[in-house]
C-alpha cells in the first residue's frame, strides 16, 4: 500500500550529486557576482523624463570626463539607466546628476554608495551567521531527538542531527551555485539579501526534515518495525502529502514576492524558490537516506 | 466549566483580539468606538526604501579615546548630529549607532529628504572638539629609542640641508616651506604662521623667532618638541595696547619624542572625556589685555566637573584645546578653574572667530566622523514599492487559502480564517511595536504566510490519519493537534533560530526580514493552534 520511495534512495542520491557537481563546477568556473553590499561601490538609476534613451553609449560618452572606475551602464525598461561604478564622494555624485542632466530631464530614483570596508564586515558576517546556525541547528535536532537513544544505541540522536546538516549542506551548495549560474547568464548579484535567502531556506530545510525524522522518531517508539527501511519508507509516505502542499503553498508566497517588481527582490523570491525545492528534495534523497547509510538493522538494545 | 463552554469562552477572546487588531489597523476610527483616538494615533512605520529619503552611514574615528569611553564617545557624536538635523527640519530623523567589530558606526536616516547635498555638507561640518592632556610617559624599550634618535638624528640632518638652501641668497622661502615642510597646515600656506604676539608659541620658538629681525631667517636650527624650526621673520607691528606682534613663517622636520610611546605625532595628547559633546555655548569674545579675538566657551555640568579634574592635575603642564583634529591653542594651566569657561584664543581673524563660535554653537562633536555609505532613495520608487508590496501581499495571502480551501474543503475554509486572524494581528503588532516596514520586511511578512499554513497543513493530515484509524470528531482533532505538535514545534524552533541570527547579525535589510519572519513564526503558532483547533472543534460536528 505504501510508495517504495527510500527503496530507490540511489535515483535520488545520484540527481543530487549531479546537481551538486554541476553548482560546484558552477561556482569554480563562473564565481560569483558580488553586489555592492559586499565589494563596495555605487548603484545608481535614474530615469528620463522628457526625451528617449535608447542607447547606453550616450550615457557612458557623458560620463568619460569623470573617469569613474568599473563604469557599466545598463538600461532599464522603463527609460531610465542603471549605471554601476566605484564608490564616490558626494561631489562626484553631483556631477554625475550634471552631466546626465545635460541629457534631458531626469529623475534619480536611486544612488547607493558604499566604502569596501562594510563589504568586509559583511562577508564576516555573513560566514559566521551561517556557521552559528549550522551548529544551533546540530544541537537542537540532537537534544530533539535525544529520546531515540532510550530505545536505540547511545547517540542515535546525533545520526539525525547530522542527516538534517548534510541536506542543509546539500541545499547551500545548490542556492550558491544557482547565483553562480544567474550571475553569470543573468547579472544576477549575489548580495546582503542573498544571505538571508541562504539563512531562510537554512531553517526551511530543516523544518521539512524535521517532519519527516518526527515521523520516523514515532513509528520507531510506537511500534517494533523490525526493519529501518521499512519504517523510514512508511513515514516518508505518511508525510510526504504534507511536504507537497506546503513546499506548494510557500512557493505561492514566494512567487508573490516575486511580483514586487524590484531586481533585487526578484532576484532574491527566485533564490528561495529554489531553496524551497531543494530544501524538500533533500528531506528525502540525503535527510532519509542518511539514516539508513551503512546499515540495516535497527540496532535496539 | 465544561469543556463546550471553555472553547466558547476562547471564542470570545479569539474574537476580541480580532477586533483590537482591525481596529489598529484601520486608518480612521469612527469616534464612536472607545479609544478612537488611539487607534486613529496608531501609524504604519515604512523605510526609508518605501518612502523615499537618504541614509547616511558614518564611520568614527575612536583610535585616540580609551576602550571604556568610547560607546559614550559615539553617543555623545549622536546627539550632536541629531541635534543638526533637527535644526535642519527632518521629520521624524533616526541615528542611531552601530558596533561593527571594533568600530562604531552612525547610521543616520532622512526620511524624505530632497537636499542630500546639504544635509552632508551640514552634517560634515560639524566641528570637532576636543580637551587634551600630554600622555602619561610610558618608557620606551632600547630598541625604540635607538629607532627614535636614528630617525631624529636623519631629521636634524634634513633640516641641515634645508636650512643650507634657504640661507642661499634668493631662495624663495614660502616655496622651500610648501615643499619641505611637515606642518601640514602651515606648510601649504607657503609656512605662514600670520601675525602673533608673545604667548602664542612654544617658548623656544617664540624666542628664536622674536629676536629676529625683519626678513631674517634664523641662522640655526630651532628645536623644540615638535622637531626642528627653520623661521622667517616677515613683519612687526605694535598693537593699540604696546605689544609686540610679528608676522613670521616656519620650516618644520618633526621629531619624535624619546620619552613617550605614542608612535603618531598627534596622540601625544591623550583623550582626557571632555569633547564638544559637554559644550553648553560658544562665543565670540575679546581678550583682556590684548584685544585680540577670541572664543569663550562654556560647559555643561559634567564638563564643568571634568575641566575642573583636568586642570587640577595639570597644573603647571599644557593642555591642548584640538579643533578637527589639529591643536589649535595649547595654554598652559596655571591653576585649577572650576568656573566651566574656557577660552581658544590663536590666529583668527573676526571672521574665522565668528564662523568658530558658531559651528560649536551648532555643536560639536567628539570624535571625527567618515562618511563611508550613502543610499538616497526617491520618493516615486517608494510610492511604487508600496502600492506593489501590498498586491503581492493580498495575491500570497488569496494563493494560500485557494490552494488551502481546494485541498482541505470545509479544514481549509476554517485554516484561511485563521490566516486571515494571523495577517490582521501580525499587521497590528507592526504598528504597536513599531516594526518598520521595508520591502525585506514585508517578504518576510508574506514568506511566513506559506510558512503560518504548514502548522495547519500538519495538523489536518494528521487528523485525517486518526480519521482513518476510526476516529471520530473531537477526538480525532485532539489527537491530530497532539501528534502534530512536535513536529511544529522543531520546525518553528529551527526557523525561530535563523531568524534569531538573521536579527542579531544582520544589517538593516536582513534585520527587517528576519524580525517579520520571526514574529510570523511566533504568531503563527497561536493562530495555528489555539485559533483553527478552536474553530475546528466548535464547527466541526
Amino acid at each position: 500500500m505504501f510508495y517504495k520511495i527510500i527503496q530507490k534512495r540511489k535515483i535520488f542520491l545520484t540527481i543530487s550529486a549531479v546537481v551538486i557537481l554541476f553548482s560546484l563546477i558552477a561556482l569554480i568556473v563562473w564565481g560569483l557576482k558580488f553586489g555592492i553590499d559586499f565589494t563596495g561601490g555605487t548603484i545608481m538609476e535614474v530615469r528620463y523624463l522628457s526625451v528617449k534613451i535608447d542607447n547606453n553609449q550616450q550615457i557612458i560618452d557623458k560620463l568619460k570626463d569623470l573617469k569613474l572606475e568599473n563604469l557599466s551602464v545598463q538600461l532599464t525598461g522603463e527609460n531610465g539607466a542603471v549605471m554601476r561604478f566605484k564608490d564616490v564622494d558626494e561631489e562626484t555624485h553631483q556631477k554625475i546628476l550634471t552631466v546626465l542632466n545635460e541629457i534631458g530631464d531626469l529623475e534619480e530614483i536611486s544612488f547607493h554608495s558604499m566604502g569596501p570596508m562594510i563589504g568586509r564586515e559583511l562577508t564576516n558576517k555573513a560566514r559566521w551567521s551561517v556557521i552559528l546556525a549550522t551548529l544551533c541547528i546540530l544541537l537542537y535536532v540532537a537534544w530533539s531527538f535525544r529520546k531515540l537513544s532510550k530505545v536505540i544505541k547511545q547517540g542515535e540522536s546525533w545520526r539525525y542531527a547530522f542527516g538534517a546538516i548534510f541536506s542543509l549542506f546539500h541545499d547551500i551548495i545548490i542556492i550558491v551555485g544557482f547565483y553562480a549560474v544567474m550571475g553569470h547568464f543573468r547579472q544576477m548579484e549575489f548580495n546582503s539579501l542573498a544571505i538571508a535567502a541562504i539563512l531562510t531556506v537554512l531553517g526551511y530545510s530543516v523544518n521539512d526534515t524535521i517532519v519527516v525524522y518526527d515521523r520516523i522518531r514515532e513509528n520507531i517508539l510506537a511500534q517494533g518495525g523490525r526493519d529501518l527501511e521499512e519504517v523510514v519508507n512508511k513515514s516518508l509516505n505518511e508525510t510526504i502529502a504534507r511536504t507537497f502542499n506546503t513546499t506548494l503553498t510557500t512557493i505561492f508566497a514566494i512567487l508573490a514576492v516575486a511580483l514586487f517588481g524590484g531586481v533585487s527582490t526578484r532576484d532574491f523570491a527566485f533564490a528561495m524558490a529554489v531553496g524551497v525545492l531543494t530544501g524538500a528534495y533533500s528531506s528525502i534523497s540525503i535527510a532519509a537516506s542518511f539514516l539508513l547509510f551503512n546499515r540495516k538493522g535497527l540496532n535496539r538494545k | 466549566m465544561s469543556q463546550s463552554n471553555k472553547n466558547w469562552t476562547l471564542l470570545i477572546v479569539i474574537i476580541l483580539i480580532t477586533i483590537f487588531s482591525l481596529l489598529v489597523n484601520i486608518p480612521r476610527v469612527p469616534s464612536w468606538v472607545p479609544l478612537s483616538q488611539w487607534f486613529t494615533k496608531q501609524k504604519i512605520h515604512l523605510g526609508l526604501d518605501l518612502q523615499g529619503g537618504t541614509q547616511l552611514i558614518y564611520q568614527t574615528d575612536t583610535t585616540n579615546i580609551p576602550g571604556d569611553q568610547r560607546e559614550a564617545a559615539v553617543e555623545g557624536a549622536r546627539d550632536v548630529i541629531e541635534r543638526r538635523v533637527n535644526f535642519f527640519g527632518v521629520s521624524e530623523p533616526v541615528i542611531h549607532t552601530v558596533k561593527a567589530e571594533n568600530e562604531w558606526r552612525l547610521v543616520v536616516e532622512l526620511p524624505g529628504i530632497r537636499n542630500v547635498k546639504e544635509a552632508i555638507e551640514m552634517i560634515g561640518e560639524t566641528p570637532i572638539l576636543e580637551f587634551r592632556e600630554q600622555a602619561s610617559s610610558k618608557p620606551l624599550s632600547d630598541q625604540e629609542k635607538k629607532d627614535r634618535e636614528n630617525y631624529n638624528q636623519q631629521a636634524e640632518q634634513k633640516a641641515s640641508e634645508i636650512l643650507k638652501k634657504v640661507l642661499k641668497s634668493g631662495a624663495d622661502f614660502s616655496a622651500l616651506a610648501k615643499e619641505y615642510s611637515e606642518d601640514e597646515g602651515s606648510g601649504n600656506q607657503g609656512g605662514d604662521l600670520g601675525w602673533f604676539g608673545k604667548g602664542a608659541m612654544i617658548p623656544e620658538f617664540e624666542k628664536a623667532a622674536f629676536a629676529l629681525k625683519k626678513g631674517e631667517v634664523t641662522k640655526q636650527l630651532v628645536e623644540s618638541f615638535f622637531g626642528y624650526h627653520i623661521i622667517k621673520k616677515f613683519d612687526e607691528r605694535k598693537t593699540a595696547d604696546g605689544k609686540e606682534e610679528i608676522k613670521a613663517s616656519h620650516i618644520l622636520i618633526e621629531t619624535q619624542s624619546l620619552e613617550i610611546d605614542l608612535s603618531n605625532p598627534q596622540s601625544q595628547w591623550q583623550y582626557t572625556g571632555l569633547t564638544g559633546k559637554q559644550l553648553k555655548s560658544a562665543q565670540v569674545s575679546f581678550g583682556g589685555n590684548t584685544n585680540e579675538s577670541e572664543v569663550s566657551l562654556e560647559f555643561n555640568e559634567e564638563g564643568t566637573k571634568l575641566f575642573g579634574e583636568i586642570t587640577q592635575r595639570n597644573i603647571g603642564k599644557p593642555v591642548a584645546i584640538f579643533l578637527d583634529g589639529v591643536p589649535i591653542s595649547v595654554p598652559t594651566v596655571r591653576e585649577t578653574i572650576t568656573g566651566g569657561k574656557a577660552v581658544i584664543t590663536g590666529n583668527f581673524n573676526i571672521k574665522e572667530v565668528k564662523e568658530l563660535a558658531q559651528r560649536l554653537s551648532a555643536g560639536a562633536l567628539p570624535v571625527a566622523i567618515n562618511l563611508v555609505s550613502q543610499q538616497n532613495i526617491g520618493p516615486s520608487l517608494g510610492r511604487l514599492s508600496v502600492n506593489k508590496s501590498f498586491v503581492a501581499g493580498i495575491i500570497g495571502l488569496l494563493a494560500v487559502m485557494i490552494f488551502m480551501i481546494t485541498f482541505y474543503g470545509f479544514y481549509g475554509l476554517i485554516a484561511s480564517i485563521a490566516l486571515l486572524i494571523y495577517a490582521l494581528i501580525n499587521m497590528a503588532v507592526y504598528k504597536l511595536l513599531p516594526v518598520t516596514l521595508t520591502l525585506s520586511a514585508i517578504a518576510g511578512f508574506i514568506i511566513s504566510l506559506g510558512m503560518a499554513v504548514d502548522a495547519n497543513v500538519l495538523i489536518f493530515e494528521r487528523v485525517k490519519d486518526e480519521k482513518r484509524l476510526g476516529k471520530f470528531g473531537g477526538t480525532a482533532i485532539n489527537d491530530g493537534f497532539r501528534h502534530a505538535w512536535t513536529a511544529i514545534r522543531d520546525g518553528n524552533v529551527t526557523t525561530l533560530i535563523t531568524c534569531f541570527i538573521l536579527y542579531y547579525f544582520g544589517t538593516g535589510l536582513i534585520r527587517g526580514f528576519g524580525l517579520t519572519l520571526g514574529l510570523g513564526v511566533i504568531l503563527s503558532m497561536f493562530t495555528a493552534i489555539t485559533v483553527t483547533r478552536n474553530l475546528l472543534k466548535l464547527f466541526n460536528k
